[in-house]
């Protein structure tokens, strides 16, 4: 349990995420109807489209939350279709929920020391070691990168909602992820939050790979390199920011009819 | 952890009740301490592994009592070595007491690796279902159980004289009380109260949510088995009849008498119930206005329903209620 056979993939891919012919249905309800995605390593991709277009679904899917109806996932090359999802923290995946789910008896410290623990498999520790306090360390790091260093002792579940994204956001970059999955990481947050939650994504390791599911499009079209629009579960266009920007069909079906003045 | 942490007033105020209670044997009457305080103690430790998986855990557990008579019921069996009852092993009482608790032990994991996969009402009914079942093979195979129960059991000699099994329950009590409150702050229980607070979330995190669930249920198995070991010390015998399905509804009185949400709470309302049983019969005019021993369960009901209408976390949050802290304990149930 504790090697890390994924870490090292079997060949070299060209993806590092790869999303083949992927399907859900729940029940009669087709949430994904064939989406292919090839995201590569370091790549920041921008999945946007109106509620209910399957954004969350296909993240689930690729997070080993649910297993996709048919269709598979491949993270590194690796197949990783009906790998539960807790094994994915060891292949580099970290994400965040669309509504916050820290842990709301636990403090801002011991949530992100869990996700660190979680990440390195101690798990059952009953003990105190130094991996424990530099853990505990590591964790009052990650607040301080999302300005949550004021409240490292507060219960999580006392918090002000942008401060619990904030601390979900932590949650997923302590481990220092390969792929980082974020679900709407600027809703509900004030003009100023956005500002800086967007220097924060700015700032993170370029090797990274991100994926961003976001509503607002100016911090969409700032971070991302590519956007991917999904709509009914199907991918309707991908390109650049500018590209989608200027694509009148994505106007009608998500923006809205009006034209960009 | 910093000193200051644990030196709050509540710590305090425990370190000043368990110095007291050390001191009692030479306070109180020798009833007092050897049949209300022993049994006390007995039944709180049972009671607390019970709010042990509620509060970090978010699993109540129907099961504990049954854990609790495994143990009593596997003492007697290795420990006797004469007479028509049980299987009379007859082996040395250290020996059986390690039999007994590491039966206890392994059952406890076996049964909490089926139930880890179901939360709230249904793990509250397999449970029960543990319980019901674990009940009537006791009460069928009159082999480990004998007929109409395992009697004449002696205690190790070491807890000879009753206010050692006392001192026994008092440490026992302490330990089980300091070890679970560390354990919540252990990685194991953090990602303990993870699970309750949110599973999906820490599957996605890299936990083994199951197996989580499944050790805690194996500990807390542990705890209750070692205060099954104090009761069948205590009473002499054991008979099916003391795991059934009334004894394992007033274990849960108990721990709800207290507070589902408080570890103290546990010792607290199995305080309140051997007083309410001890003295009840003692009161003037009981007698006359209908209560007899008989109604005696309706009478902890009564109670029951009373401290459940103040206050849903018991009487540990009327106490609280009345000092006027409304700060939650960290790491509490929220309701
Ligand atoms: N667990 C589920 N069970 C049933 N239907 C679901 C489930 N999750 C999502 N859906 C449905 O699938 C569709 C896509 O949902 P979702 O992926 O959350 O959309 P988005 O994130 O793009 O708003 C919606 O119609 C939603 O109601
Ligand atoms: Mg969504």
């Amino acid at each position: 349990m504790a090697s890390t056979p994924a870490s090292t993939p079997a060949s070299t891919p060209a993806s590092t995420v790869e999303v083949r012919a992927v399907t859900v249905a729940f029940g009669g309800l087709r949430a994904l109807r064939g989406v292919d995605l090839d995201i590569a390593r370091g790549e920041r991709l921008a999945i946007i489209g109106p509620n209910g277009a399957g954004k969350t679904t296909l993240f689930n899917v690729i997070a080993g939350d649910i297993a996709p109806t048919t269709g598979a996932v491949l993270i590194r090359g690796q197949d990783c279709t009906h790998l539960p999802s807790r094994h994915r923290p060891r292949l580099g995946l970290a994400r965040t929920y669309q509504k916050a789910r820290a842990f709301a008896g636990l403090t801002v410290r011991e949530n992100i020391y869990l996700a660190l623990a979680g990440h390195r498999g101690r798990h059952r520790a009953l003990w105190r070691s130094s991996a424990d306090r530099r853990m505990r360390d590591e964790a009052a790091e990650a607040a301080a990168r999302v300005w949550l260093s004021g409240q490292l002792d507060a219960v999580a579940g006392e918090l002000a909602h942008g401060q619990r994204r904030q601390l979900e956001l932590a949650m997923a970059i302590a481990t220092r992820p390969d792929v980082l999955l974020l679900d709407e990481p600027a809703s509900g947050l004030s003009r100023g939050e956005r500002e800086r939650l967007v220097e924060l994504l700015e700032s993170l390791d370029e090797q990274l790979t991100l994926l961003l599911i976001e509503h607002d499009m100016d911090v969409a079209f700032r971070i991302a390199g590519r956007v991917v629009v999904l709509a009914d579960g199907e991918q309707v266009m991908a390109g650049s920011p500018e590209q989608v920007r200027a694509d009148p069909h994505v106007h009608r079906i998500y923006l809205g009819t009006e034209a960009p003045a | 952890m910093k000193l200051r942490e644990h030196l709050t007033g509540e710590t305090l105020a425990l370190a000043g009740l368990v110095l007291v209670l050390a001191l009692l044997p030479s306070l109180a009457t020798a009833f007092f301490v050897n049949f209300v305080m022993t049994q006390t103690l007995i039944l709180g430790l049972a009671a607390a592994t019970i709010v042990f998986l509620a509060k970090y855990g978010g699993m109540t557990s129907l099961a504990q009592l049954l854990m609790f008579g495994i143990a009593g019921f596997m003492f007697g069996n290795a420990a006797l070595d004469g007479g028509a009852r049980g299987l009379n092993l007859g082996w040395h009482p250290w020996a059986a007491v390690g039999f007994a608790i590491l039966v206890t032990t392994l059952v406890a994991f076996v049964l909490g690796a089926v139930a880890s996969r179901t939360t709230g009402i249904y793990f509250l009914m397999l449970t029960l279902v543990y319980g019901v079942v674990g009940y009537f093979v006791f009460a069928q195979i009159v082999e480990i159980s004998g007929p109409g129960g395992i009697t004449s059991i002696q205690r190790p000699e070491l807890l000879g004289p009753p206010v050692r099994l006392y001192y026994a329950g008092l440490l026992l009590s302490v330990l089980a009380y300091a070890g679970f409150r560390m354990l919540g702050r252990t990685a194991f229980g953090l990602a303990l109260q993870g699970v309750r607070d949110d599973p999906v979330r820490m599957a996605s995190l890299g936990f083994n949510v199951p197996l989580h669930r499944a050790l805690a249920f194996t500990l807390a198995g542990f705890v209750a088995g070692l205060a099954g070991l104090l009761n069948v010390w205590w009473n002499g015998q054991i008979d099916p009849a003391s795991i059934s399905i009334g004894p394992t509804l007033i274990l849960l009185i108990i721990a709800v008498i207290g507070g589902m949400s408080s570890l103290a709470g546990a010792w607290l309302g199995a305080f309140v119930y051997v007083l309410v049983l001890t003295y009840l019969r003692d009161l003037p005019l009981v007698d006359r206005i209908g209560i007899t021993e008989a109604r005696f369960n309706t009478v902890i009901g009564v109670i029951v329903l009373v401290i459940m209408v103040l206050s849903p976390e018991g009487l540990t949050g009327i106490v609280q209620r009345l000092r006027g802290t409304t700060r939650k304990e960290l790491g509490g149930i929220r309701p």
